[in-house]
């Protein structure tokens, strides 16, 4: 299988499938073969030996921006599907509505909008509280908020629709 | 004698009271709110009791509900841990009237040494060193005025009853006393319930040090040597270390003999810690004297060998102090981390969530007092810390060097943590060097962070990406279930790869 991968701050398209022996891959980087010893040592966890060099890799299978650990280090990856561009340009023209989601659980202090009003990129739309401190979620884009489905006092969990912007 | 411990706290904390009550011999009652039923000290106790919902002051702050529990379980004994009812004279009040011992001190002793302005008339009686300013409580923002000019600008208000950094205002003018008096009373009267306020001279680059104090039902009172913690943000220790580097052997007896003293005098019993804050000449100012455990007390343990909650239930079952002050030596280096559930890169906002992964350091000199597990997701509702991280070596300079080594064993999945921090301040010049002061860790917050290191690993990152891709049990599902915008398109992808579509 093909991968584009955005990682490190570069993209590079990865080329990888099962070799004969199991536990061993065929893989490419950007055309260039890479000889790999990969070890799952069990899932979410890989031992790679690279000439000779091992390294202990955590996977963060966080679902918002999974990410690696290589020793202190945190390296954020996207998975680039190929079959997502079309996806993408839409969501990159920002048109079509946007969806404000909790990005964790929390309690709503505030709701700043109201529905039908204009609203600008960045602006607040509601103010979440979370472990004691109080956030404002803002709007992505500019528009006019469609829908608001939280009140004040609203417990939230990560991941709930909060409100939509058209 | 008590046979069984109730443990009115949660977390780290609960756990490490949990395990001195095993090693004792003695059998332990965990009580838990709604969001706490699989908390990691519901599954270690003993016995399990439900208190009520997941707010502090509907479950963990019931004094009535957790005393009804201690005598429904027999329970003869409640340790409250650091936090929630550890400093409430009341509820150890109320535990010594229903004949249930508190482990700690004993409420008369909490009530002069828990309010700041009785602790600083103590502190006068026992001779102890403080810093110039009242101690009574400001009637008025005019008699805040003339005692600050009495000793002179600039100057610190404070809240009597306070903690924590709430209700204190750093003024510098006189012009800016009255509406600092008025803010700090405000913020002291939401925060305690009481918006007396006192002032005392603002102490400049000052040092916290604190000293460990242990006194029995007997008369006889020891301390166990100091706690460095002035890498603070906000007023919340961050690291601690014992012992502080600027502490030689005469000051740390000299601060020693004060805090015994001053414990002796309000007839204190059991663990508690004074509070100092320390000059550029090495003069110390009597603060305030916290009666309890404190979180960072593995420190003192580490260097001086004693285990302090065991030592609390003897002293607590009448037990007389098993060694004297001659005994007490400090030996090493120990330092602790905070481990909290923050993003320092985005303002140290909070990271509850579920811990995806957990791989925990390990080996010589590494202590970890943890409270979580993977798999377990943490709660909104309280203090964020996750665990402490403690190294233990012969000198600081080793001490420092195994933390870091520790840092880069552990991960921690699915939220964020201030691990990153700990390593920016272990190889920080200053820190290295012990140039520090309660102003410390604000400035290097504000200084440019060191340029993140370029991902030296080359083609690494993404092969292992790809194989993590390549191995996962189905290219889509539950682990595409993106929140928030940076994986917005990526969510609409894998609903399009998949069929779904919009």
């Amino acid at each position: 299988m093909t991968l584009h991968l955005e990682i490190g701050g570069r993209t590079c398209r990865v080329e990888i499938d099962p070799a004969d022996t199991p536990g061993q891959w065929r893989i490419r980087v950007d055309g260039q073969p890479v000889a790999a010893d990969a070890h799952l040592v069990r899932p979410g966890i890989l031992s790679l030996l690279i000439a000779g060099q091992s390294y202990r890799v955590v996977l963060d299978p966080d679902n918002a921006d999974p990410a690696l650990h290589i020793g202190p280090q945190r390296i954020p990856y996207r998975l680039d599907d190929p079959r997502s561009l079309r996806s993408r340009r839409r969501q990159a023209s920002a048109e079509g509505p946007a969806t404000l989601k909790a990005s964790m659980p929390g309690r709503v202090v505030r709701v700043l909008v109201e529905k039908g009003d204009a609203v600008a990129a960045h602006q607040g739309v509601l103010v979440l509280e979370a472990m004691k401190m109080q956030n404002e979620v803002k709007s992505p884009k500019d528009g006019r908020v469609r829908e608001i489905r939280v009140s004040p006092g609203d417990a939230v969990s990560a991941g709930d629709i909060l409100a939509i912007i058209d | 004698m008590f046979r069984k411990v109730l443990i009115a706290n949660r977390g780290e904390i609960a756990l490490r009271i949990l395990r001195a009550c095993r090693e004792l011999g003695l059998s332990t009652v965990a009580v838990y709110s709604d969001a706490d039923r699989a908390a990691p000290h519901v599954l270690e106790a003993d016995e399990a009791w439900r208190l009520g919902p997941a707010p502090a002051p509907e479950s963990y702050l019931r004094g009535d509900l957790i005393l009804d529990i201690a005598r429904q379980t027999s329970a003869g004994a409640i340790h409250p841990g650091y936090g929630f009812l550890s400093e409430n004279a009341d509820f150890a009040q109320a535990c010594e009237q229903a004949g249930i011992r508190f482990i700690g001190p004993p409420s008369s002793a909490m009530r002069i040494l828990g309010s700041k302005t009785n602790a600083r008339q103590a502190a006068d009686e026992a001779g102890m060193p403080r810093t110039p300013g009242c101690v009574h409580a400001l009637a008025s923002p005019e008699e805040a005025a003339d005692v600050a000019a009495g000793i002179g600008y600039p100057v610190m208000l404070k809240a009597a009853a306070g903690g924590g950094g709430k209700g204190m205002r750093a003024v510098f003018s006189p012009n800016d006393l009255p509406s600092a008096f008025a803010s700090a009373s405000s913020e002291a009267e939401r925060a305690f319930g009481s918006g007396e306020v006192y002032l005392e001279k603002l102490i400049e680059r000052p040092r916290h040090i604190e000293i460990q104090v242990l006194a029995d039902e007997h008369g006889h009172c020891v301390s166990l040597g100091e706690r460095e913690c002035s890498v603070q943000r906000r007023h919340q220790k961050v690291i601690e270390e014992a012992p502080s580097p600027v502490v030689d052997p005469d000051l740390r007896r000299r601060m020693g003999d004060a805090a015994v003293r001053l414990a002796l005098s309000a007839g204190y019993t059991n663990a508690g810690t004074i509070e100092f804050l320390v000059d550029d000449n090495r003069n110390f100012y009597f603060l305030e004297m916290n009666t309890r455990l404190q979180v960072e007390h593995p420190v003192t343990e580490l260097v001086t060998g004693y285990d302090l909650v065991h030592l609390q239930i003897r002293v607590a079952q009448g037990e007389p102090l098993p060694f004297a002050q001659t005994d007490v030596q400090i030996r090493g280096h120990a330092i602790e981390c905070r481990v909290y559930a923050e993003d320092p890169s985005n303002g140290f906002m909070p990271s509850p969530g579920r811990i995806t992964r957990l791989l925990q350091p390990g080996g010589p000199g590494i202590r970890e007092d943890c409270g979580v597990y993977e798999g377990w997701t943490v709660p909104v509702d309280y203090d964020p810390m996750l665990s402490k991280l403690i190294a233990y070596a012969q000198t600081r300079d080793l001490a420092i060097a195994r933390l870091l080594r520790a840092l880069d064993e552990y991960v921690i999945g699915g939220i964020r943590t201030n691990l990153d921090l700990f390593r920016r301040i272990l190889n920080d010049a200053d820190f290295r060097a012990a140039r520090i002061d309660t102003g410390y860790l604000d400035r290097l917050l504000a200084a440019t962070p060191p340029p993140a290191a370029e991902n030296g690993h080359g083609a690494i990152p993404a092969v292992a990406a790809a194989l993590f891709e390549a191995t996962r049990p189905s290219a889509n599902g539950s682990a595409s279930n993106g929140h928030g915008p940076a994986s917005a398109w990526k969510t609409a992808a894998r609903r399009d790869a998949v069929g779904l579509g919009d």
